[in-house]
């Protein structure tokens, strides 16, 4: 067996301590940053693979053309879409 | 058949496109049956979107990037300049933005945005794409000469319509089922009318544009699309190899043009080998030209003596090419 295969010899007290801390002070932040990494992967799918679920990439040129009138919900739209909560939420 | 009977029995075919491998000629036999279908009396707009266009030096003066320049009676030759064209494009959309909410200055974030779009990839391509449009549904010439791009190219744009019109037509029709939840909802409400959807109106009237351009481009009765190709092994290979790729993407393939034909008389008397085996090369290949392509051949261009530029140089060209046969 090689030692990077070996499982990892736990830390004592001094182990326990360190996983307390971690729980109480970065465990939110931790979640927040996997939940926020999930809706991006969701809209970096949606980009890249729109077309599968039916959402057509119009060509640049003319989605330009559309900016003006999507301009006020573009705040809204960015909030709605990177909000913490995902799909999974509802269903789960 | 000739290309001048092609021009005289079929006057309907008013969107002609040259295409071609690259350096064969498509823009000197585009500005030679510009230059006499003008002089027919026709208003010709001949164009390229190439950021590398020959018009300029074909014409001897700059046009790049200048609309329309009207190079002699009933012919004008146009360049398209994409960068300028985005450029003058992303102003146009920071200005409506302002109009349509009073802003003082654009959101950056979506300023930002505007500035990014020109970055992508197929920003370039999409405006060239429209610019085409814009040229072509505007009809407000007899002929529309497109002096394309080498044919993988030329391929790829003709078959951009094909693609956007599909694209175009999906993104519409959601928009449309929006709509109706919309008047449903207004039903519901007791409301007399709902409100215009600006961007379903956006939608609708690119979609036609795009619908307009992509019927012109692959109908038979008005486009006529010419390879232009010279007696060379590779490039008849390749030249058959594209046009069974543009067969498939409904171009109107109407015929080939033989660029570059050494002059019978040359052959005479005694002649250097180097000479001699040219000859009889471009004999091999003719005869394989005439079996393949047989009466789709409307041309056999002679190699001049002299390139061609200049307006007296096209002329010579369209005398020998539509006048003598």
């Amino acid at each position: 067996m090689t030692d990077a295969a070996k499982p990892k010899k736990k830390g004592g007290i001094l182990g326990v301590f360190k996983d307390i801390v971690y729980g109480m002070s970065s465990h939110e932040m931790t979640r927040h940053a996997v939940r926020t990494r999930a809706s991006m992967e969701h809209l970096f799918i949606l980009i890249t693979m729109g077309d599968l679920l039916g959402v057509p990439i119009l060509p640049p040129y003319y989605s330009l053309r559309l900016l003006p009138y999507v301009t006020p919900q573009i705040a809204g739209w960015k909030r709605r879409m990177l909000r913490e909560r995902d799909v999974t939420d509802v269903l789960g | 058949m000739s290309l001048r009977r092609v021009f005289e029995s079929q006057p309907d075919r008013r969107y002609i496109m040259f295409g071609g491998k690259g350096g064969l000629g498509k823009t000197t036999l585009s500005a030679t049956s510009a230059y006499w279908l003008a002089q027919q009396g026709k208003r010709v707009l001949l164009f390229s979107v190439d950021p590398q266009a020959s018009l300029s030096d074909i014409f001897q003066r700059d046009i790049f990037g200048k609309g329309p320049v009207p190079i002699m009676e009933n012919l004008w030759a146009q360049e398209v300049d994409a960068d300028r064209r985005i450029k003058d494009y992303q102003e146009e959309i920071r200005k409506k933005i302002l109009d349509m909410y009073g802003f003082e200055k654009v959101p950056e974030e979506i300023d930002n945005y505007i500035a990014a779009a020109s970055a992508e990839p197929a920003m370039e391509e999409s405006a060239i794409f429209d610019a085409v449009v814009d040229i072509i549904v505007r009809a407000d010439y007899d002929y529309y000469i497109y002096d394309l791009v080498p044919l993988g190219h030329a391929l790829y744009y003709l078959s951009m319509a094909k693609v956007y019109d599909e694209w175009i037509n999906k993104i519409t029709k959601l928009r449309e089922d929006m709509r109706q939840y919309d008047q449903v909802a207004a039903t519901m409400r007791r409301e007399e009318t709902v409100q215009e959807d600006q961007i379903l109106s956006e939608l609708t009237y690119i979609k036609d544009r795009i619908n307009a351009s992509s019927r012109i481009l692959t109908d038979k009765a008005r486009t006529a699309f010419f390879f232009v190709v010279v007696p060379e092994e590779m490039i008849l290979l390749d030249t058959k190899k594209a046009a069974e790729l543009f067969a498939k993407f409904d171009v109107p393939l109407s015929g080939y043009i033989v660029n570059r034909v050494l002059p019978a008389d040359l052959g005479a008397g005694t002649i250097p080998p180097y000479l001699r085996n040219r000859i009889a090369m471009q004999k091999k290949y003719l005869d394989d030209i005439k079996i393949s392509f047989g009466d789709e051949v409307l041309a056999y261009v002679p190699e001049m003596e002299r390139d061609v530029t200049g307006l007296p140089m096209i002329e010579r060209l369209a005398r020998r090419l539509f006048d003598e046969g």
